[in-house]
């Protein structure tokens, strides 16, 4: 459309393409309408990640849904939604997007990492709230960023690597792990993390570096036999892990494995074959199609989207929920920034967890959630720390 | 390390080695003929890799295929490698480079077209066959074959090794004993005066490519079957290889075969004494400790002369 819009004023060069991309900017200006309130969701709603951004978006809109047909509110709710396709790049227009909107009141997102980075200086400075159901690095907290508007409603990347140590260490009672990251800040960041809790609890640890696109899996595999370690963990993708699991089988490796949502696809489990058996993977989010709070959610999702709900589903209708109650206890009074320290102190008790905030927006439950491969399934187990018991 | 897991580290270090070999004998004949790298050789093998992908998916062996089956597998994906890995350096040859040497283009953008080639063809098939990884399918169930030494030979190894051993002597008799091989040479040392001699140099050169990229493309097979497939992966074994091919002393059949198993065992003992973090460092370290004191690499006496 911007091509369309470039050649038919026919300005040469950059001219006519930030005049274009000013225009888009402008259009989406609707100002704030009386009793009504707007909920943004930032996420990939196109691209590779496409899949994930619709299971968040569909989400926010059940819960936006369900609470406008519900008929108690004095007010309306209405749903805006910001593709940033899951790229940095894309997600500072996205957001401007979304700022500019007035009728936006809180933000459900950003749905990624990078994008989050690339947003939140934009969003603190407009005071616009904004709740990630699924941005887990760690580093978005930290205070020299000044996100003020960030607040995360998931157990970041470091809790995922402590929930490995206590359930290795704790339930499994295992003696010796082979610990491996794969040389990507997001690997590194959890394989620390489960060297420490590990180490923390008397177990001892060999921690080795096996780089992304190995080329020959064998060596390492090997190492892990020779090591005598009775659990590995591998902090890594599962495009890594794969070739990494089926060499492991061979070299006659029989102890624990356990990774994190890195692996958490069923792609891994096509890759590796029976080799992906009996892995435990790990994720902040739950299977709300399988826990007993989540029931009647899930079927309601199931009737309007005819599917059931995808990762991070639940965890979005909760948060969108959460927003609306404290738009709710504002009585009226909602503004940008009254509404983001009312979410800055609320608690909230959603349907997957509860949800509150330390003061730097870090999410304060350590909510993680096992899974174990079994017979070509990754099937749902439970949260880390009930299952320790 | 024990002796025993030493042992457990050289036999994978022979695999992953024999493989390199298979691989840099591509650039290494390339170089005879042409004095060029070529840079497209990774995508060579990457093709291979897809054209076995490919072959197996169509059949569809289902879970447990039979021994029997699993033979007629394992020679059809390796035949569809070999396949896939010609025509795709056949199309390279007459597309890319042909046009240029009609031309007498100089070597620089000869190299260029190479490195062209290479980022035009694995961005083409990440396009066409998708960016993921792919495994190939179960072939057979990956048995421990027999011990040698306390290190156990499973079938995947076994075949790997095999596979290169008979391409590697086969392509040493090939340049070494018959007619096209004598062409090869006559060309890889004068293609003027073997012109002259009424050589054809024309097809002479489109066969070396053929035979690089047959070797290549079976290469691509192992790999896959070692490792997965995806439109990336001959980026790094193949610059390994061609570092092999130098280590070697490239133009140097023999030579990219030494290169590439010194490599391969360099690489895998890299990884229970340094770590895996470690395993193309000390890959390049050998090159430049070989490089220093032989600028020719290790058989390159006979520079300039395929084989």
């Amino acid at each position: 459309m911007r091509n369309k819009m470039m050649r038919k004023f026919a300005t040469p060069l950059a001219v006519g393409a930030i005049g274009a991309m000013a225009l888009t900017g402008c259009s989406s200006d609707s100002g704030g309408e009386d009793g009504t309130y707007k909920i943004a969701f930032q996420g990939p709603l196109s691209g590779d990640n496409v899949a994930l951004g619709e299971n968040m978006q569909e989400g926010v809109q059940l819960a936006i849904d369900e609470a406008n047909a519900k008929g108690d509110l004095d007010f309306k709710l209405e749903y805006v939604a910001a593709d940033d396709q899951g790229l940095p790049d894309k997600a500072t227009t996205a957001a401007q997007k979304v700022i500019d909107d007035e009728g936006v009141v809180a933000v459900v997102g950003p749905a990624f990492s990078g994008p989050t980075f690339a947003s939140s200086p934009a969003y603190a400075e407009a005071g616009l709230v904004t709740v990630s159901p699924s941005a887990t690095n760690p580093d978005i907290t930290k205070e020299e960023n000044e996100y003020t508007s960030f607040l995360r409603g998931v157990a970041n990347d470091n809790q995922q690597g402590a929930a490995w140590a206590k359930y290795l260490s704790k339930k499994l009672g295992l003696k010796k792990v082979y610990v491996i990251d794969d040389k990507t800040d997001y690997g590194k960041g959890l394989a620390k993390v489960t060297e420490k809790g590990l180490k923390d609890a008397g177990v001892s640890v060999v921690r080795k570096s096996v780089p992304q696109k190995s080329p020959d899996y064998s060596a390492t595999a090997q190492d892990v036999v020779n090591s005598k370690a009775d659990g590995l963990v591998y902090a890594g993708y599962y495009q890594d892990l794969s070739p990494f699991a089926k060499k492991l089988k061979e070299a006659g490796y029989k102890g624990v494995g356990i990774s994190g949502d890195g692996s958490k696809d069923d792609k891994f489990i096509e890759l590796a074959g029976d080799s992906s058996e009996n892995w435990y993977l790990t994720c902040a989010c739950t299977d709300a199609t399988v826990e007993e709070s989540t029931k009647a959610f899930s079927d309601a999702y199931q009737k309007k989207f005819k599917r059931p709900p995808g990762t991070y589903s639940a965890e979005s209708y909760d948060i969108t929920n959460m927003i609306i109650q404290e738009i709710k206890k504002l009585e009226g009074e909602v503004d940008r920034e009254g509404l983001r320290e009312a979410l800055r102190k609320a608690t909230y008790k959603g349907l997957t967890k509860e949800f509150s905030f330390q003061e730097n927006g870090e999410f304060k439950g350590e909510n993680v959630y096992l899974y174990q491969v079994k017979s070509g399934k990754i099937g749902y187990m439970g949260e880390v720390n009930s299952l320790i018991g | 390390m024990s002796l025993s897991e030493f042992w457990d580290y050289l036999v994978l270090g022979v695999m992953l080695g024999s493989l390199y070999a298979v691989i840099a004998i591509g650039y290494t004949l390339v170089y005879g003929v042409l004095q060029l790298i070529n840079f497209a050789h990774s995508e060579v093998f990457m093709m291979g890799g897809y054209g076995s992908l490919i072959v197996l998916t169509l059949i569809d062996p289902g879970d447990n295929p039979s021994v029997a089956m699993g033979v007629v597998l394992v020679t059809v994906a390796l035949l569809a490698g070999a396949l896939f890995g010609g025509a795709t350096a056949y199309g390279l040859e007459k597309v890319a480079y042909r046009p240029l040497r009609r031309r007498g283009a100089s070597r620089l953008i000869f190299l260029i077209t190479a490195i062209g080639a290479s980022f035009f063809l694995y961005n083409l098939a990440g396009k066409l066959f998708g960016r993921d990884p792919k495994s190939l399918p179960d072939m057979y169930d990956n048995k421990n074959l027999f011990s040698v030494l306390g290190a156990e030979i499973n079938i995947t190894e076994m075949l790997q090794l095999s596979a290169a051993v008979v391409m590697m002597i086969g392509l040493d008799l090939l340049v070494n004993r018959t007619k096209m091989g004598k062409a090869i040479r006559a060309v890889a040392q004068d293609a003027e005066v073997a012109g002259l001699m009424g050589v054809d140099i024309d097809k002479v050169i489109s066969r070396t490519f053929v035979i690089g990229g047959v070797l290549g493309g079976v290469a691509g097979f192992l790999f896959a079957n070692l490792n997965q497939v995806k439109f990336d992966m001959g980026f790094l074994p193949g610059i390994t290889a061609f570092a092999a091919a130098v280590v070697g002393g490239i133009g140097n059949v023999r030579g990219a075969m030494l290169g590439g198993l010194l490599l391969g065992i360099t690489e895998t003992l890299t990884v229970p004494l340094f770590g895996e973090e470690w395993r193309y460092v000390a890959g390049f370290v050998v090159l430049i400790l070989v490089l220093m004191f032989r600028p020719t690499g290790i058989l390159g006496e006979r520079l300039g002369r395929a084989a």
